[in-house]
């Protein structure tokens, strides 16, 4: 019989499903996902979990709870310590795997392998861990694992190139990019595409004329580079990434904004978010900060949006009285050269 | 940070140098650093803020501030308090102790650096001078805490206990160190105390900073105190500096760590202190403590994983535990109610079981 695994949509979902669903079918098991959140689901996680705890580890326990219910052999709740070297993810989701198994008691097993890349790069050990959990010779795994890298690499180029994720996993159409005014829209992944977290952020945006841009959409070297101004070491992935967009935008043409999408109660959020606001000011680039929580209004957040983006509009008209000072592109090509050789 | 500055700055001291020690965090302080730090940062990183621009009022020309690694907020508190600091234009140069992941070595050569031109054994001794205090210090806290809940007139060990950290702070040599010990330690043995009055044994963890210091916590240790309770903490000065700073040099008896007892519900440190958290938590209720109280600052992100498994810990071994979240708007009196409810089922509890047995 084949086996059935299920993955919740939360969390790291929006960065590795497909290197999760490609692997686990390639080991010839079933991959099964929740629907998308929804306000069941937000109540059921919120219910599970402390109220401290921040709205995107809400809405994973809700996907988690979905799935605890359901005839699977399997629930995927890997442990991220960190994705790459010298970084941490966040210390909720290297704690997630032994919070839900502490508040939700699930019909399927667990699998929760360790993944830390800080020290080494590699992801013998996490394969070990499945294969061990499993029963399956590690060949197989390491083999499933290889060509499901593959996959990832491919979706990682498509968000490169603007594409969503829904349309990469739900088939779904996205809006074109068709707008006069280039907003980067900055926040987590779980954020950016969990149309239920953030009310439908970019739907509205492109509908009032914007180009929307995302931590996507910048190679990670480039996000790493400019991620270097700081004295000491950002050690957080994401944090990293926020970052180094944020100052990597100032470089576009064209007028533009930021729009800084924050968890209530993110400690990470809160310290890069204000770094990064500091940066935007003395950049001279106008943002907005969204905070989002279970009690965020769904109106209140569009008038702000919308007075934003009006402001922008303004702006613009006034640059162009005078002399655009947006017109030059201010980056010069050999600013990366090093990079790429390397 | 609590006693925090007796012991560095008797090490700085010691050293040569002259030290400003802001005045203690205060309500003032704190006012200081919610003005300027980012609203959703973590409570230390405020009050840190407060001290340093008191500090800096005070004429200090450099801080001294620990750092990190991560994979928690404190690792960035330097960096961002230096964007804060700078953008209110204010001029300093900054130094950082980074515990976690240096060796001894690394730690002595920055101390140096820091120091400037004085001699290795200069800087080995003074190191060794400030963990000393930070030891004795330790020493007569346990013994106030266990004073606390039993001494006639409140207060009194409390009284004893500040004035004699004025006198080590003044000690400025070994003998002289011991002798202000030996002398308060006397006076707190002599305060008269009900040793008949049944006692509750609570354990105090959780995050490093609400731990140490007083002001940051509300005083929840001496509220305990005085509520009857005889309140252990999960950590103190002198372990930390032992366990992060010179694993190893002085004394070389590794202790089992409190990670060991976290085992089945928390198999990986998660940063700050939640592993500890949850390992104390387990080992308190096997040294046979009625009550765990667990505070840390609000979103603060290891306690928060902690505090959501607690649920398994308190259910396995059957010990009530209370989580306390600190900001700068929690109030005095809603803390108060919350610890005397939890005294009082603790209590309540104690008796039911003795009527039984
Ligand atoms: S990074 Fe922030 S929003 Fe995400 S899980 Fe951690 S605390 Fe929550
Ligand atoms: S452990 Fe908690 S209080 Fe300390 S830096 Fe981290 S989030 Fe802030």
């Amino acid at each position: 019989m084949t086996k059935r695994i299920g993955i919740p949509r939360g969390l790291l979902f929006y960065n590795f499903f497909l290197l999760w669903s490609s692997f686990f079918e390639s080991l010839g098991m079933e991959v099964i996902s929740t629907a998308e959140t929804n306000k069941g689901i937000l109540d059921k996680g919120a219910s599970k979990v402390v109220d401290e705890a921040c709205l995107p580890v809400k809405v994973f326990y809700g996907h988690v709870a979905e799935l605890a219910e359901r005839e699977l052999d399997y629930i995927f709740v890997p442990r991220m310590v960190s994705i790459e070297k010298g970084a941490y993810i966040c210390p909720k989701i290297i704690g997630i795997p032994d919070m839900v198994k502490a508040n939700i008691t699930a019909k399927p097993a667990y699998l929760a392998p360790n993944l830390n890349m800080r020290e080494k790069e590699s992801h013998d050990q996490f394969l070990k861990e499945i294969a061990a959990n499993m029963g399956k010779p590690l060949i197989q795994v390491q083999k499933a694992w290889r060509s499901a890298m593959k996959v990832q690499q491919k979706y990682e180029l498509d968000l490169l190139q603007g594409i969503y994720p829904e349309k990469v996993f739900l088939k779904r159409e996205t809006l074109e990019h068709n707008g006069d005014l280039n907003i980067l829209l900055l926040g987590h992944e779980y954020n950016l595409y969990d149309d239920y977290i953030n009310m439908g952020i970019r739907k509205k945006l492109k509908q009032m004329g914007c180009n929307l841009m995302t931590v996507n959409q910048v190679p990670k070297y480039v996000q790493q580079l400019e991620s270097r101004v700081l004295s000491r070491r950002m050690f957080w992935t994401y944090g990293k990434s926020l970052l180094g967009t944020a100052r990597y935008f100032r470089e576009l043409p064209g007028s533009k904004g930021v729009i800084l999408l924050t968890s209530f109660g993110c400690g990470i959020d809160s310290i890069v978010g204000n770094m990064i606001i500091r940066y935007l000011g003395k950049m001279k680039i106008p943002y907005l900060n969204i905070t989002l929580d279970e009690h965020t209004g769904e109106a209140g957040i569009n008038t702000r949006i919308e007075a934003f983006i009006d402001l922008l509009r303004w702006r613009r008209e006034l640059d162009e009285d005078n002399i655009s000072t947006y017109g030059k592109y201010l980056g010069s090509p050999q600013r990366y050269a090093g990079i790429y050789g390397s | 940070m609590g006693n925090t500055w007796v012991a560095l700055k008797g090490m700085l001291e010691y050293m040569g140098l002259d030290v400003v020690v802001p005045p203690p965090s205060s309500k003032h302080t704190l006012n200081l650093g919610v003005q300027h730090a980012p609203e959703f940062a973590c409570l230390p990183l405020k009050i840190n803020l407060g001290n340093f621009i008191e500090a800096k009022q005070l004429g200090a020309d450099t801080i001294l501030m620990a750092g990190g690694v991560g994979p928690c907020r404190f690792g960035l508190y330097g960096q961002l308090e230096k964007e804060i600091l700078v953008d209110m234009g204010y001029e300093y140069e900054s130094l950082m102790i980074e515990p976690p992941d240096v060796s001894v070595w690394q730690f002595i050569k920055r101390v140096k650096r820091i120091v400037g031109p004085v001699s290795w054994w200069r800087v080995i001794q003074g190191i060794r001078f400030g963990y000393h205090k930070a030891c004795l210090v330790d020493e007569l806290e346990k013994l106030v805490q266990e004073i606390r809940p039993r001494e006639y007139v409140q207060g009194t060990a409390d009284k004893i206990f500040a004035h004699s950290l004025l006198t080590i702070d003044r000690a400025k040599n070994i003998p002289d160190l011991y002798d202000a010990f030996g002398l308060a330690k006397q006076k707190l043995l002599h305060i008269p105390q009900d040793t008949t009055k049944p006692v509750l044994k609570i354990g105090l963890v959780g995050e490093i900073y609400t731990l140490l210091e007083p002001f940051a916590s509300l005083d929840i240790e001496k509220k305990l105190g005085y509520l009857g309770a005889h309140v252990t903490r999960s950590l103190y000065l002198s372990e930390w500096i032992e366990s992060h700073l010179l694993i190893g040099i002085f004394r070389r008896k590794a202790k089992i760590s409190f990670c060991d007892f976290a085992n089945p519900f928390l198999n990986h440190f998660v940063g700050g202190h939640g592993q500890e958290t949850i390992g104390a938590a387990a080992s308190f209720a096997l040294q046979g403590y009625e009550g765990i109280v667990q505070v840390a600052p609000l979103t603060c992100m290891p306690e928060i994983v902690a505090h959501t498994i607690f649920p398994r810990v308190s259910e396995y071994y059957g010990i009530p535990i209370l989580t306390i979240y600190v900001d700068e708007q929690s109030g005095e009196a809603g803390i108060g109610t919350r610890l005397e409810a939890f005294v009082d089922l603790l209590q309540r509890k104690v008796e039911s079981k003795t009527q039984c047995g």
